[in-house]
C-alpha cells in the first residue's frame, strides 16, 4: 500500500470537473484507491464520483490518499499529477495541447 | 371520450411565429413523490425498474452530451460527463436499491430519501461554489425519477412537433434542451429580455413567456398552439382551431418567405440614409443566421457563451480558435467582441453578492480578475490577424474604466510583439448601458473608438427594473420618455465625436423601435439575425425625416403610456402599410 498527502490547488476545489476527471483517471487502474480529509472528518472511493463530492474538498484542502492494489505505484503517481496540475481547466488543458 | 374543454391563455409573444403541435413539460424541480408499499414478492420486480430507469437516464444523457457537444461546443458539454458518472455511481444505486429492499419502499421513494440525504450533507458545505454543486446531483435524481414516471416515451413519441412548456427556461437548462426538436416555447415566467426569449428569438422559434400558472394544467402530449403574433396559447384546441392555426402557421411562413430572400447589404430609407443592420450571436448554432438574413457583419458578439454553463474558464487558445471562426463568419465588415459579462449571473462569486446587477461583474470582474481579461485581450489580439475584430467593453461607468482596460490592451499588445507572436489592430468601444455613462457619454466618446448602446441593460438600470422579474414586468418600459432621452443623448454625444455608435439591444430587432432609433440619428442596428429582414422592410418604408419628428415629439413626452400611444397613433397615420397594429406598442397599465 502507499499514501501521500496531497493538497487541492484548483481555484474551484474538487468540483464536478474536476471529480469527473479524478474519477475517470483513478477508474483506469486496478488498484483501490481512497482519498481521506487528514482531519478524519470525511473519506472517499476515487472510483465514485458521489464519494469524491461529498468530501466538500474546497481549494487548499489537504487529503490523505491511500491505494493498494498491484498497479498502486502507477495509480498514485496519476492521482498526485493530477492533483499537481490543480485541475484547473485553464492551466490544465493549456499543457495538454 | 369528452373532449377537452379549449382554453385560451395570454402572455407575452416574444419570438414571432405560430405552432400546432403537443406539449413537452420540462420538469424544473419539484416533483411531487408518493411513498408506496412493496410486497416482499415484488421488490425484485422493483429494483429492476429502478436500474431500467437508470440505464434510460444514462442513454438520455449520453445523447445529450453529443448533441451539446455539436449545437453548443464542447465546453458546455462537459457537466454531463459528471452527470453520466453520478447517474451511474456505484454507491448511488448501492444505497437507493438497499432502501428498496430493506424498507420495501417504491424506487421513487427510495431516491427521494436517498437523494435528500446526499443533498443534506451538501447544503452544509461551507465553500459557496462546491455547495452549489448540489444541483447536479439534483440534475441526476430529476432525470431518474422522471425516467421512473414512465414519461419518457411520450418524450420520443412528441420528437417531431414538442412544444416545450416549463415554469422557466434557465440557462443551464436551455442547453439540455433538444434544439432540433423544439418547435414553440411557452413559460409561466420571463419577459421579452429573458434568456428564453432571446435564445427562441436566436433560433427562430415562436415562444410565449410570462404565461403565468400555465405549466400546472399542460400535460405531456396535450394538442396546444402557441401563437405569438397574437401573445396567446391555447390549450386543448378543437379540431377546427387546429385547422385554422395551421392555415395562419402557413400564411406566415409564406410571408417570412417573402420577406427573408436574400437581400443584404445595408438598408436605405426613402429619403435615401443609410442603415448597416448587424448580427447580434452567441451561440455557434446562430452563425450560420449571419449570412443567411443577410447581416453586415457581426455588431456583438457574448463572449460568454463560450464558458461553460457553470462558469468554467476556458483557455487562450481555445478562445483564439472562437474568435477567429467568430471573424471568418463576419467576414469584411469585421465582429464586435464583447469582454466576459461575468459576474452578474454565472460565475462562482455570484453567492457572495447580494445584489449581482449591480456588483462585480463585466468590466469590473474583469479590472480586478486581470489573468481573465488578459488571457481574453490576448487571444482577441491574436485572432485580429486573421480577421477583422473589435473589443467592446461592458458596463463601463467612466472615462477611468476605459483608461484602465485600454492600458491592460496595450501591455498585452507589447507582450506579444515582444514574443514575436501574430496579432492584430483592434479598436476599443465602450457600452453605453448605464446611466453614469449616458450622462459622461461626451468625456467617454473622447477616449473611444465607438459607442455600442445596449438598451436592454439600460432600460433595466435606467428603471431600475429587474428584466427578469415577472413581478415588475409591467414597469419594464422600454418607450419610457427617460430611456429616450438616454438614447438620444449618447447618440449625439458620439456624433459630436466622431466616432460611431451601434445601438445593439433587443429595441433593435422591434421593427417600430428601430425607426425610432433611427429618429435619433442611429445609421447603425445590431439584432437577432431572424429580426433583420422584417426591421430591413420597415427601414426601406419610411422615411427619416418623419420618422425623426416622431422621435422628438417621444422626448417631449410625460410617461410610456403617452409615448406608447403616440407612437401607436403616429406610425398608423404615417405608415399603415408597413405597420399593422399588432406590430406596434400595445397599451399598458401598470398594475
Amino acid at each position: 500500500m502507499v499514501e501521500k498527502t496531497l493538497t487541492v490547488k484548483g481555484r474551484l476545489g474538487l468540483h464536478a470537473r474536476a471529480a469527473a476527471k479524478l474519477v475517470h483517471v483513478a477508474s483506469s487502474f486496478r488498484s483501490k484507491l481512497l482519498l481521506q480529509r487528514v482531519d478524519g472528518s470525511a473519506k472517499a472511493d476515487a472510483k465514485s464520483i458521489l464519494s469524491v463530492l461529498m468530501l466538500a474538498a474546497s481549494r487548499g484542502t489537504e487529503l490523505r490518499a491511500l491505494a493498494e492494489g498491484d498497479d498502486e505505484q502507477e495509480a498514485m503517481k496519476a492521482m498526485e499529477q493530477l492533483f499537481f496540475s490543480g485541475f484547473d481547466e485553464l492551466q490544465e488543458e493549456t499543457s495538454n495541447r | 371520450m369528452k373532449p377537452l374543454e379549449e382554453i385560451r391563455w395570454k402572455g407575452l409573444g416574444v419570438s414571432e411565429g405560430i405552432v400546432v403541435g403537443r406539449v413537452l413539460r420540462m420538469h424544473d424541480g419539484t416533483r411531487y413523490v408518493y411513498r408506496a408499499r412493496i410486497d416482499e414478492a415484488d421488490l425484485e420486480r422493483e429494483v429492476r425498474r429502478f436500474r431500467a430507469a437508470v440505464r434510460l437516464g444514462a442513454r438520455q444523457l449520453q445523447k445529450i452530451k453529443k448533441r451539446a457537444e455539436i449545437q453548443l461546443g464542447k465546453d458546455h458539454a462537459y457537466i454531463f460527463d459528471a452527470h453520466l458518472l453520478l447517474l451511474e455511481d456505484a454507491k448511488l444505486i448501492r444505497d437507493v436499491e438497499t432502501h428498496i429492499v430493506q424498507e420495501r419502499a417504491n424506487a421513487e421513494w427510495a431516491l427521494k430519501v436517498v437523494g435528500d440525504q446526499l443533498l443534506s450533507v451538501y447544503s452544509e458545505i461551507k465553500d459557496d461554489y462546491l455547495r452549489e454543486r448540489g444541483s447536479d446531483i439534483e440534475d441526476v435524481i430529476q432525470r431518474l425519477l422522471v425516467a421512473l414516471s414512465g414519461e419518457q416515451p411520450a418524450h420520443r413519441n412528441l420528437s417531431q412537433d414538442a412544444v416545450i412548456v416549463s415554469q422557466d427556461l434557465l440557462p443551464s437548462a436551455v442547453a439540455e434542451l433538444d434544439l432540433e426538436f423544439a418547435r414553440a416555447i411557452a413559460t409561466d415566467a420571463g419577459g421579452w429580455t429573458s434568456h428564453t426569449a432571446i435564445i427562441a428569438r436566436g433560433l427562430g422559434i415562436p415562444a410565449v413567456v410570462g404565461l403565468r400558472d400555465f405549466y400546472r394544467r399542460a400535460k405531456t402530449g396535450d394538442n396546444i398552439i402557441v401563437d405569438a403574433t397574437r401573445n396567446e396559447v391555447v390549450l386543448h384546441p378543437s379540431r377546427a382551431t387546429r385547422e385554422y392555426y395551421r392555415g395562419e402557421a402557413e400564411k406566415l411562413r409564406q410571408r417570412r418567405r417573402t420577406e427573408a430572400v436574400a437581400e443584404s447589404g445595408p438598408a436605405h430609407t426613402i429619403d435615401g440614409i443609410e442603415i448597416t443592420l448587424r448580427a447580434n450571436v452567441e451561440l455557434p448554432t446562430e452563425f450560420a443566421g449571419v449570412t443567411n438574413y443577410g447581416a453586415t457583419g457581426i455588431g456583438l458578439y457574448r463572449s460568454e457563451f463560450l464558458l461553460t454553463p457553470r462558469g468554467g474558464m476556458i483557455t487562450e487558445d481555445q478562445q483564439y480558435a472562437a474568435y477567429t471562426d467568430v471573424a471568418r463568419i463576419a467576414g469584411e465588415a469585421g465582429a464586435v467582441v464583447r469582454l466576459f459579462d461575468l459576474g452578474s449571473e454565472r460565475t462562482v462569486e455570484r453567492d457572495e453578492q447580494k445584489n449581482p446587477a449591480l456588483g462585480l461583474r463585466a468590466i469590473r470582474f474583469g479590472l480586478r480578475h486581470q489573468e481573465v481579461m488578459r488571457a481574453q485581450m490576448r487571444a482577441i489580439l491574436r485572432a485580429a490577424a486573421e480577421g477583422s475584430l473589435d473589443i467592446v467593453l461592458p458596463m463601463v461607468t467612466d472615462v477611468e474604466d476605459v483608461r484602465r482596460a485600454r492600458a491592460i490592451l496595450q501591455e498585452e499588445e507589447a507582450g506579444l510583439q515582444k514574443r514575436a507572436v501574430a496579432y492584430g489592430q483592434v479598436r476599443v468601444g465602450a457600452m453605453i448601458e448605464i446611466p453614469a455613462a449616458v450622462l459622461t457619454a461626451d468625456k467617454i466618446a473622447r477616449v473611444v473608438d465607438f459607442f455600442e448602446l445596449g438598451t436592454n441593460d439600460l432600460v433595466q438600470y435606467t428603471l431600475a427594473v429587474d428584466r427578469g422579474n415577472d413581478e415588475v414586468a409591467d414597469w419594464f418600459r422600454t418607450l419610457h420618455p427617460a430611456v429616450l432621452q438616454g438614447i438620444e443623448h449618447s447618440l449625439r454625444a458620439a456624433r459630436e465625436a466622431g466616432i460611431p455608435a451601434i445601438v445593439c439591444g433587443e429595441m433593435a430587432s422591434t421593427p417600430a423601435y428601430a425607426v425610432l432609433l433611427i429618429g435619433f440619428g442611429a445609421t447603425d442596428l445590431s439584432m437577432t439575425p431572424t429580426s433583420i429582414p422584417r426591421v430591413r422592410h420597415a427601414l426601406s418604408n419610411v422615411d427619416s425625416r418623419t420618422a425623426r419628428a416622431i422621435s422628438l415629439e417621444c422626448l417631449q413626452c410625460e410617461s410610456a403610456e403617452e409615448v406608447e400611444t403616440l407612437v401607436r397613433e403616429r406610425f398608423r397615420a404615417e405608415w399603415p402599410q408597413v405597420f399593422s397594429l399588432r406590430s406596434l406598442p400595445a397599451s399598458r397599465k401598470k398594475g
